[in-house]
């Protein structure tokens, strides 16, 4: 069984064919956006299957997320709609466990080493109906002042907008849609222009926490003719993480560049985590990607930053990123995760009979993060917090 | 105890499995209270003569089985031993185990099951086998059949009285051959004890004594354990599967264990081959190593909705992290 070609996009680099699959739809200057609206809608897809592994993960214990339900109904009033929530297997349960919990790690890292009584900005790339912003924000460390900013395509940002403003006490409780006269509160959003603003409170005895959520509608793929500097609610001048789970690997490598080289520019003070698979010429890489294409999902980035290796230079070389560090999911499961905790997770489901399948998977999925500006380092250099070696790609065959 | 009702023809069950065609569900209840009976007469350490082809896991990949007889021979041309671990995981477990039950039952002596870690009512309402048979038959009752004829398989078995086989690995608790054969085994598999290790433990080449295995049941062992194990019963080899070999299978300890695993790209993921072992004999083990069979192709095309297949098969391909 031998895995179908990629389109080999580094020679497209520059040409302004910034689209993943050859469909030569693409406009010069790298604005397709509008083309191959059935791929898109795979694409997007892709969120609904990450929101079903998230609920399949919290509803058998191994996560903690009243949020989970919200987003995986097909009626936001009734977030469990007439299919029962599939029930993944225990190896990717695990998976999204310590994908959740390694970038939560970071998240954290950063939020404890930025001055929480100053603006602190994340920044969510393709964060699709992701729950993350609202764990924050309910969180019992109570954090201050965080900007979160969240991009996807319009039709998912619309429907998670809309799902927030007509979702039970679950949110309301604690967030209020802040007045925005530039957003008419019922109108869709409009693809270029309206984002969407809600400020949070906690329940706790300081109410005014002073954190913000804002959707904004956006197509990656528009870079850099869509800037993120028209978004009147992001600002320079706050330090910035920039977090892409799962999201840069359905670009072209020279959209992904570009994206990465104007956030470099746009936030000087900034660290930026993203979750990617990689080995994609291995036996199990190999047929990753051709079970993938069955599906009709293309990851283009994937051979262009096939290891761990180019993963860390591409941060250094396209995102300016003056510190970087990676470790694959099972690196992030052994060193990040506690003993007792380990313990817990494998009691859940008797056990993971998979061993070697785990290593395999959670071989090809990596978390690589990296930092720049006075200030940012300290928390983020996890590995040497930890007291461990960190491997450096090495991993898996 | 029934006995097989004369409305039930064997050999015609066993030529329409081949086709991959689903049995009633009252022939697979006759069917496996038929083979309970045939079961409970195995001791927990079966003997048997070489030449025998010994099979790993197989974990419902039918058609990756079907290759197996296709290149290996067919039942009862070629003697066969299983080592367990019919089911979940792939997408044709009902009819992976349909086969070997009806093979069994057909030709007791030609072919063997040993059970896996696999073949156990918890382990398989997490990976598969149990929504499959609600999904293939619409109730559970088939899914009860089969794991309570689970309970009767053996534990072991030795080949010439020199290759020690079994699903998983050694116990701390069972130094000779012997108190194997002491253990009640008609019973759900245990979360410990001898009959948990059996069916749970993986070699550790970097060891020499028993450890706490990473898979929470079980245990890892090392050269040490093997030799003593060997000696102590004057066997020559330990033969067993239950872990995934990229290559398909895998010796260890100077030649004393080996690891067969008969799953090709296990899993329609992990685009490893497979293979089984042909034991001649004189003992002689020689690996006969296989890919992935043409037909898995078709599990993919099921994925895509189409109009034959609106929705598409459910689990058809694996999932991986989005
Ligand atoms: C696999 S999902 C991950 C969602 C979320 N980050 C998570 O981890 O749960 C990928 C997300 O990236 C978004 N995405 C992909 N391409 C995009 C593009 N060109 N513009 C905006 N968002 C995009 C998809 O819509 C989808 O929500």
């Amino acid at each position: 069984m031998s895995a179908p070609s990629i389109p080999n996009l580094l020679s497209l680099r520059g040409t302004g064919r910034g689209r993943g699959r050859g469909r030569g739809g693409g406009t010069p200057g790298g604005t397709s956006a509008a083309t191959g609206s059935s791929h898109d809608s795979t694409i997007q897809g892709t969120d609904t299957d990450a929101a079903l592994s998230r609920l399949s993960a919290v509803e058998l214990g191994y996560l903690s997320d009243p949020f989970a339900t919200l987003f995986t109904g097909g009626q936001p009033n009734q977030p469990h709609s007439a299919l029962p929530p599939p029930r993944r297997l225990p190896i990717i349960n695990r998976g999204t466990y310590t994908r959740t919990t390694g970038i939560d790690l970071l998240v954290d890292s950063f939020l404890s080493s930025t001055d929480a009584s100053r603006t602190r900005q994340i920044l969510s790339l393709g964060a699709g109906t992701d729950t993350r912003a609202f764990r924050l924000f309910s969180s019992p460390s109570s954090h201050t002042n965080i900007s979160y900013h969240e991009i996807d395509f319009p039709s998912i940002i619309a429907r998670k907008q809309h799902i927030i403003q007509t979702s039970p006490s679950t949110l309301s409780s604690f967030l209020y849609q802040k007045p925005n006269p530039s957003n008419p509160l019922n109108s869709p959003p409009h693809p270029t222009s309206s984002s969407f603003s809600f400020a949070f409170e906690s329940d706790g005895p300081s109410r005014n926490n002073n954190n913000t959520l804002h959707l904004h509608p956006l197509d990656l793929r528009s870079f850099p003719e869509c800037p993120l500097s028209r978004f009147d609610s992001l600002s320079s001048a706050h330090p910035t993480l920039i977090i892409s789970e799962c999201c840069l690997c359905y670009l072209a490598p020279a959209t992904t560049t570009r994206i990465l080289e104007h956030l470099g520019r746009l936030f000087p003070q900034s660290a930026m985590v993203i979750y990617e698979p990689i080995l994609p010429h291995d036996p199990f890489g190999k047929m990753m990607v051709s079970n993938l294409a069955a599906r009709g999902i293309v990851m283009p980035t994937l051979t262009e930053y096939p290891t761990q290796q180019s993963q860390e230079e591409r941060l250094r070389a396209e995102g300016g990123f003056t510190e970087v560090r990676s470790k694959t999911i099972d690196r992030v499961w052994e060193d990040w995760v506690s003993p007792g905790e380990k313990e817990r997770i494998d009691g859940l489901e008797g056990g993971l009979d998979e061993v070697e399948e785990w290593k395999l998977l959670a071989g090809h999925y990596l978390i690589a993060w990296g930092w720049r500006g006075s200030g940012m380092g300290k928390g983020l250099d996890i590995d040497v917090s930890r007291g461990d070696e960190g491997g450096d790609g090495d991993d898996t065959e | 105890m029934p006995s097989l009702p004369s409305s039930v023809d064997l050999d015609e069950c066993i030529a329409r499995l081949y086709k991959k065609e689903l049995l009633a569900e009252s022939v697979i209840e006759a069917i496996c209270a038929k083979t309970k009976e045939l079961l409970m007469r195995e001791s927990n350490v079966v003997h048997v003569q070489a030449p025998v082809t010994v099979v790993g896991d197989i974990h419902g990949q039918f058609y990756d089985l079907i290759e197996i007889f296709r290149i290996g021979g067919w039942c009862p041309d070629t003697n066969y031993l299983f080592l367990g671990d019919y089911v979940d995981r792939g997408m044709f477990s009902v009819e992976t185990i349909s086969l070997l039950v009806c093979l069994k039952l057909r030709y007791p002596d030609r072919i063997h099951l040993i059970r896996g870690n696999h073949e156990s009512r918890g382990v398989t309402q997490s990976y598969g086998f149990y929504t499959e048979c609600v999904r293939k038959y619409n109730s559970a009752n088939i899914w009860h059949h089969f794991t309570d004829l689970f309970d009767y398989l053996t534990l072991s078995v030795v080949i010439n009285n020199q290759i020690f086989c079994v699903h998983g690995g050694l116990s701390p608790s069972i130094h000779s051959i012997d108190q194997i054969k002491v253990i009640d085994r008609y019973r759900e598999i245990p979360h410990e004890g001898p009959m948990a290790d059996l069916v749970w433990s993986d070699p550790d080449p970097e060891r020499d004594e028993f450890s706490l295995s990473p898979r929470g049941a079980g245990y890892t062992f090392g050269a040490q354990v093997v030799q003593k194990f060997l000696s102590v019963n004057n066997m020559v080899h330990i033969l067993r599967a239950h872990q995934l070999c990229q290559e398909g299978y895998q010796t260890l300890f100077d030649d004393r264990l080996s690891t067969v695993w008969s799953a090709p790209n296990y899993c329609y993921r992990c685009g490893n081959m497979a293979s089984v072992l042909e034991v001649d004999s004189n003992g002689g083990r020689f690996f006969n190593i296989f890919a992935a069979a043409p037909e898995n192709d078709q599990v993919k095309d099921m994925q895509m909705p189409d109009k034959m297949n609106p929705g598409g098969e459910p689990g058809a391909l694996p999932d991986y992290f989005l």
